[in-house]
């Protein structure tokens, strides 16, 4: 193993171990990313197979076929940030709206009267 | 004997009454620092009940409108169109409105038209009517781009909504409390105009269009629909069903 190899399967394992112990999400992301870690460390530990693989997928190079399942878990990965961001706006909406109806500034007359 | 067949007529011929302080006219305002308060002024012979909500204005509103008769909610963060309607639509039914109201603060609604989209849910039972200038007798000044992007958005919500109206993004718009509690917008920004339609569709609602004015200014114009936000309206729809 080579000091890139080892540099890279470290950077996996932390950013694998950091997912699981901050976010604790989902059982269907979380085997989600533990397979693409799986296949990250295999590829950096065995480059040649990811060209092995490639043939048998009909793709030419195994550098493009890494090109390839990046693209898929990028994806991935702003499908999931998209729906925290969606949820967080949910929460968000909520804690403002209470807010101002909470403050809500009423003329003199008007509304009491139909309280 | 004096005859009074003639005022009878015209009272019979007069439209049926509504309670005006049952009537909550919901405005959100972003930014209308400069037309807020003459757009009150236009509502306020009609004494609706009105609600403003500042939708986190740069520069508050309050202080615009500060002595006017309205109930005026903010919020503290620019949430959206949306969100300031559904805000002030749950305010007007915790005070019990039995008539909701949305208008626009941008001065290109007409107050006179809000008694004609009331009529129908008062007398016919419609539950919401909903503000056409295409079907209006009056001509408009509307630009000729601005008609095509409004044809066109016709279109788009009868894809996402199955219900082809006259003019989908007409902010006026008239709804019994019942249809406001069933419609409860969760869009925050501008496609909620197309969620208000799949509500009506899917919780079987009986809705009406109704021809209305609309006067353009050059300020108006520039706050309005343009291509860019068409766009920007048609994918926040796209990813909202994906993510719902």
């Amino acid at each position: 193993m080579n000091g890139i190899q080892a540099l890279l399967i470290g950077g996996v394992v932390i950013i694998f171990i950091y997912y699981i112990s901050r976010f604790r999400s989902a059982f269907f992301d979380l085997l989600v990313l533990l397979f693409f870690s799986a296949a990250a460390i295999l590829f950096i530990s065995f480059p040649d197979y990811t060209n092995v693989i490639a043939k048998k997928l009909g793709v030419s190079r195994g550098a493009d076929l890494l090109f390839y399942i990046c693209i898929l878990f990028f994806l991935f990965i702003i499908i999931k940030l998209f729906a925290r961001i969606r949820r967080l706006e949910k929460k968000l909406t909520e804690l403002v709206r209470q807010q101002a109806k909470d403050n809500a500034q009423l003329p003199e007359k008007s509304v009491n009267n139909n309280e | 004997m004096q005859d009074t067949s003639g005022g009878f007529i015209f009272i019979l011929l007069m439209s049926t009454h509504i309670d005006p302080g049952k009537v909550f006219v919901v405005i959100p305002a972003y930014n209308e620092n400069t037309v807020i308060r003459s757009v009150i002024e236009g509502l306020l012979p009609f004494n609706y009940q009105l609600i403003i909500i500042d939708d986190g204005s740069e520069n508050p509103l309050f202080p615009v409108i500060e002595n006017l008769p309205v109930i005026f909610l903010r919020h503290p963060v620019n949430l959206g169109q949306g969100a300031a309607l559904q805000t002030g639509i749950e305010y007007a039914l915790s005070k019990k409105a039995d008539y909701i109201v949305t208008f626009d603060a941008d001065g290109q609604h007409n107050p006179g038209d809000i008694d004609n989209l009331l009529q129908p849910l008062l007398t016919k039972n419609y539950d919401i009517t909903i503000g056409s200038r295409f079907m209006s007798a009056t001509k408009s000044n509307m630009p000729q781009k601005r008609k095509f992007l409004l044809r066109f958005t016709r279109y788009i919500n009868f894809l996402f909504t199955g219900l082809l109206l006259t003019d989908a993004y007409n902010g006026m718009r008239a709804m019994s409390g019942k249809a406001a509690e069933a419609i409860d917008i969760q869009e925050t920004g501008m496609a909620h105009s197309t969620e208000i339609l799949s509500k009506i569709r899917n919780r079987n609602l009986r809705f009406l269009e109704i021809p209305v004015n609309i006067n353009y200014s050059s300020y108006s114009l520039k706050k309005g629909l343009t291509i860019w936000s068409g766009f920007r309206i048609f994918f926040e729809i796209l990813l909202n069903k994906i993510f719902k």
